[in-house]
């Protein structure tokens, strides 16, 4: 079992982090991290690419929610690309697709992260 | 095909440590992929096993107990897979996840609501030992 990572810049404000394997209570904190780290760097904007992720649970669950609350608080947006059904299930069972915004390619995305930026 | 009332059971026991919980998920991977489960079934039994273990695990972290065991039991009937989780690493606290809104939901609650979601029955009770029992009954087909 296996979290890998992979983070790129789009601007100065805004990062993609690409995420492939489980997020768990187990890889979960390295997410956390993460986020934590963009966000004292400037980074206002992320987006999180959970196409390759194969498994989530309501730790990974509980990290993206403290992400978004803290890039809200500072006028940002913390936005997922999940076009995997399964995945994308585990948010909707939770009620949690409501409170995400969640695109289905990362094109979409970028184009509605520019959109925000933009404001 | 006459219909077993006899259960076979399959036992687990992993360290209260958040690396061992994928075992237990694998685990149980396994032996729902083996019944008539769908595809989607199989995946909901996946998580809410993970997600009994996940809270077991995160109590044992709070209480400094990561040496203490999780036990994972399922018991298979043709149709019908049970599984307890039980630890020794105090109660599960009461969660009200369903009245909750979403983006107000801990980790703790959300495991909680997913659990409840995933299979058919779900209990909690405390043990004997000062533990936590999660009881999960999911049925196929």
């Amino acid at each position: 079992m296996n979290l890998k990572m992979n983070t790129r810049s789009i601007d100065d404000r805004a990062s993609l982090i690409d995420l492939e394997g489980e997020i768990d209570v187990y890889t979960a904190p390295n997410l956390k991290q993460q986020i934590i780290t963009l966000l004292d760097s400037g980074v206002r904007h992320i987006l999180i690419d959970l196409t390759n992720v194969e498994y989530l649970d309501s730790t990974a669950l509980g990290v993206l929610i403290g992400g978004l609350k803290r890039l809200r608080e500072r006028d940002g947006s913390l936005d997922l690309i999940c076009p995997n059904p399964r995945i994308k299930r585990v948010f909707e069972i939770t009620g949690l697709d409501k409170i995400f915004d969640m695109y289905t390619t990362e094109e979409e995305a970028l184009d509605k992260m520019r959109a925000k930026e933009g404001k | 095909m006459a219909v077993e009332t006899t259960p076979a059971v399959v036992e687990l026991s992993i360290p209260s440590r958040p690396e061992f919980v994928s075992v237990a998920r694998l685990a149980m991977l396994g032996v729902a992929s083996r019944m008539q489960f769908t595809y989607d079934e199989v995946e909901d039994i996946r998580l809410a096993v993970g997600e009994a273990c996940t809270t077991a695990v995160g109590r044992a972290m709070n209480a400094n107990k990561t040496n203490a065991q999780i036990t994972i039991r399922s018991e298979i009937l043709e149709n019908k897979l049970t599984i307890e989780v039980e630890d020794k690493v105090g109660r599960m606290p009461e969660v009200t996840a369903a009245a909750a809104p979403p983006e107000s939901l801990n980790e703790e609650n959300l495991g909680a609501l997913l659990m409840e979601l995933l299979v058919d029955e779900f209990t909690v009770e405390p043990t004997a030992e000062g533990g936590t029992r999660v009881r999960m009954v999911k049925y196929a087909g």
